[in-house]
């Protein structure tokens, strides 16, 4: 048996998620959240007192910080929360749920060598800027040590580590809107080698007034309608951009064998994963490779031993953006030739774009939690040929393919089985 | 890329003369900084600046592209690669092009109308690689690793697992960081920072010089290697991490977390710690860093531990943060190409010191490589070992190229 073979040959199960987001604080609300399909007070007016937003532009987002100071309470203790940055406080938060909903009670790793791998597509925002702001305009005299040591980007992986005393490699990945899926495809690589007995593995995002606004001058996010509404339209004729969103979502994998040992439900299990890149892609859009990206995703389904025809549901990571969803159903229809798509659903519609609300959708999902199609989906762009899954209740799927293309070139997915 | 240049030969020459490039820079003005010395990368000759597009990337892109171009060149690879060699690429970097955005940063918050947005492509932290990537025509995996000092080591990891399991045919992995203010203001808001030159192991060293520049190692199964007739430079033998889940920014003292990571990659090598020959340690110069280090090494190599010959590439091109990994990689695979350990400098050391007064004293003396290249034409293996903020450790374990090593 070579080395490939063995990292398919050993089962893998997700057993535990924690997430929070503009949703609330936990996977109840974000499951909630994903029935109802009709994103409404979570998405809330980013602060444009600082300028940073030209006029007519974007203004809201997927906030996390619309729950308050004291959402995290439960999970974060003032004395610990008082050393961290926005995103170090909801990836340890998310990181303890799902150590809590894997059975772990005491929220930690005990004794193995457990390891954290998180995406962050932009780092700790709000630090980061406070920092230059400091050595920019006040001098470099007033930089602040704790806001430095918290605006690097593997700080919230770091603080999992501390606070649930997780020993194995300790991994900060940075590959924009693929990152969460490479994220749980790089922990699950390393559990299925042995190379570690369980991961942590997820995405943290924050999304601050100065971020928000970059992204809008690029032209990346939804525009306001005439109604002042801004809505994401994954394949929709009437796309116009993403909404964003900041929050964490943490997944908890372990080896099959002791989770039955304990007998533990899990949430799904982790069948197959893979990225790849499309070198014909901008440094901020996207390309024209799907041919490729098709090779490449049919050869990670070859390798697991998953046929196309075996996958009867679709979480696809478009936004609604332009490009972005083009690509996806150009690689989609790629793999799928002329057979016919199964249903697919578009949780960033409800959710946004960065956060781990994907994420979270995608596990909960693929255990069989409806995803509803969010309003301003239903005029299915026919250039794209994908029409999203709505009305009638869908059954629990068994095999759930999860896609997520970035911007810039990077793709990520996970196939995902009933539990 | 280093501040000895641009290219593995100014790299492995400057490496044996045991010459420091830490010193006075002109990236930024640094006067209102606590202190003044930096291991900066000279402008880039004309042959390697006249590329395309060169002036649209960021320096840290511009690291990890010609480090690109010349490992390619080197390893007789085309550029870019066939669609059918499935290629990767495995990038560390702690803040990519942080030095351009903090000139975006001052025009956008001082005088918007002096900003363009468009400069921001290029600033973030999967830049370099992804530049790497579009440059060679990769399609496999691409992703960067941003776990602050160990990004380079991990990345190096990655890819060899990535090859391992069949996912890719080619992999470039490697990693650049620039020289930014936000940096070097922040290590120096810790007092982190030495007033000179970094002093690896030394007694009295205080603190580290922080560098800027970019490494890649191309690497393959061997099987391809020979089979289209090239002549590999070194074997990566194995790659091992582990975190500390100590502090955010001190190690633990103990050294356990890194002896961990030391010992996981000599396990994924197959290899014991009496089949390393020498070790390029992470060295930061500080005092808790190198004593935690000194204290991972003890744990791994037992009474051996002050036999083992140890350089600390840091003390000549300062600590290049998530690109370090990296190019330590690439010194310790030069070491083991030449048969030649690559030396500190005890110049910058005080008159009182030398190699016997290293650190620690009380203990068994680390065997630091001092002033004069080290010949050995017998190294077996090698370890290069990376420990970064947030307890976050990688190794990884090089063994010497033979041809009885295809066997």
């Amino acid at each position: 048996m070579d080395r490939g073979e063995l990292l398919l040959s050993r089962s893998l199960l997700l057993t535990g998620l924690g997430t929070v987001g503009a949703y609330g604080c936990g996977v109840e609300s974000l499951r909630r959240a994903l029935a109802a399909a009709a994103p409404g007070e979570e998405l809330v007016e980013v602060d444009t007192a600082a300028g940073f937003h030209r006029a007519g532009g974007a203004r809201r987002a997927f906030l996390a910080s619309r729950l308050g100071p004291g959402a995290l309470r439960e999970w974060l203790a003032p004395g610990e929360a008082r050393r961290m940055s926005p995103p170090s406080k909801l990836a340890v938060a998310a990181a303890r749920m799902a150590l809590r909903a894997a059975g772990r009670e005491d929220a930690r790793c005990g004794d193995v060598a457990a390891g954290v791998t998180v995406a962050t597509a932009f780092g700790p925002s709000s630090y980061s800027e406070a920092l230059l702001r400091q050595i920019l305009f006040e001098g470099p005299e007033a930089t602040s040590p704790f806001y430095f040591t918290e605006s690097v980007a593997n700080a919230p992986a770091a603080q999992i580590a501390i606070l649930c005393r997780a020993q194995g490699p300790s991994v900060t990945l940075c590959q924009r809107e693929a990152g969460a899926l490479l994220a749980v495809g790089h922990a699950a690589g390393e559990v299925a080698a042995g190379r570690m007995p369980l991961a942590l593995a997820g995405t943290v995002e924050e999304m601050s007034p100065l971020l928000h606004a970059v992204l809008d001058r690029y032209g990346a996010l939804a525009r306001p309608g005439v109604d002042g509404g801004e809505v994401a339209r994954p394949f929709d004729r009437r796309r116009n951009g993403f909404l964003a969103a900041e929050g964490a979502t943490l997944a908890v994998l372990e080896p099959e064998e002791p989770v039955r040992a304990r007998g533990a439900v899990p949430l799904a299990r982790v069948l197959a994963w893979g990225n790849a890149f499309d070198p014909t892609a901008p440094r901020t859009g996207w390309g024209s490779g799907a041919g490729r990206l098709a090779r490449s995703l049919r050869r990670s389904l070859d390798r697991a031993g998953v046929a196309v025809e075996a996958i009867d549901r679709i979480v696809s990571g478009a936004s609604g953006a332009r490009g972005g969803d083009r690509l996806e159903a150009e690689l989609l229809r790629a793999v799928w030739g002329d057979r016919a798509l199964p249903p697919v659903v578009a949780p960033k519609a409800i959710v946004g774009e960065y956060g781990g609300g994907f994420l979270g959708a995608a596990v909960l999902a693929a255990g069989g939690a409806p995803c509803g199609r969010p309003p301003g989906c239903e005029e299915p762009d026919p250039a794209l040929g994908i029409v999203l899954s709505g009305g009638a209740p869908l059954p629990p799927p068994a095999c759930t393919l999860v896609t997520s293309l970035a911007a810039g070139g990077a793709a990520a997915w996970l196939v995902l089985g009933a539990p | 890329m280093s501040g000895f240049g641009w290219g593995v030969a100014p790299l492995w020459e400057g490496l044996c003369a045991g010459r420091c490039t830490i010193g006075p820079f002109g990236r930024f003005d640094h006067r209102m900084h606590r202190t003044h010395v930096a291991a900066e990368v000279a402008a880039a000759p004309e042959e390697i600046a006249g590329r395309p597009g060169w002036h649209r990337l960021s320096l840290a892109d511009r690291f990890a592209v010609a480090a690109a171009v010349e490992g390619m060149r080197q390893a007789g690879l085309p550029v870019p690669l066939p669609q059918d060699v499935e290629a990767g690429v495995f990038w560390g970097s702690s803040t990519g092009g942080m030095w351009e955005a903090e000139g975006f940063f001052r025009d956008f918050v001082g005088d918007r109308r002096r900003s363009r947005v468009g400069d921001l492509a290029s600033h973030q932290v999967n830049a370099p690689g992804d530049a790497v990537a579009r440059l060679v025509g990769a399609g496999g995996p691409v992703q960067t690793v941003s776990s602050a000092c160990a990004s380079g080591a991990l990345a190096v990891g990655a890819a060899l697992e990535a090859l391992r399991a069949g996912t890719v045919d080619v992999a470039l992995a490697g990693g650049s960081d620039s020289l930014c203010q936000l940096t070097y203001a922040g290590f120096n808001a810790l007092r982190s920072v030495s007033e000179s030159p970094c002093r690896p192991f030394r007694a009295g060293r205080s603190g580290l010089s922080i560098g800027e520049g970019g490494a890649l190692l191309v690497l393959e199964p061997l099987e391809r290697v020979l089979a289209r007739g090239a002549q590999p430079l070194a074997v990566l033998a194995g790659a091992g991490a582990a975190c500390d889940a100590h502090h955010m920014t001190a190690p633990d003292p103990s050294g356990q977390g890194a002896a961990a990571a030391l010992e996981a990659a000599l396990r994924d090598a197959g290899l014991a710690p009496a089949d390393v020959d020498f070790v390029n340690a992470h060295g930061t110069g500080t005092p808790l860093n190198d004593a935690a280090e000194w204290n991972a090494l003890q744990r791994v190599f037992g009474t051996r531990a002050g036999m083992v010959p140890v350089t600390a590439t840091k003390a000549l091109l300062g600590h290049l943060l998530g690109s370090s990994g990296a190019i330590e990689a690439v010194a310790t695979v030069l070491c083991l190409q030449h048969g030649m350990l690559h030396p500190v400098p005890s110049a910058a050391a005080s008159a009182a010191e030398s190699v016997e007064e290293a650190e620690p004293a009380a203990a068994v003396p680390v065997a630091l490589v001092a002033d004069q290249p080290l010949p050995f034409p017998a190294v077996r293996a090698a370890v290069s070992t990376s420990l970064a903020f947030g307890g976050s450790n990688a190794a990884l374990v090089f063994a010497r190229w033979t041809a009885a090593s295809s066997s």
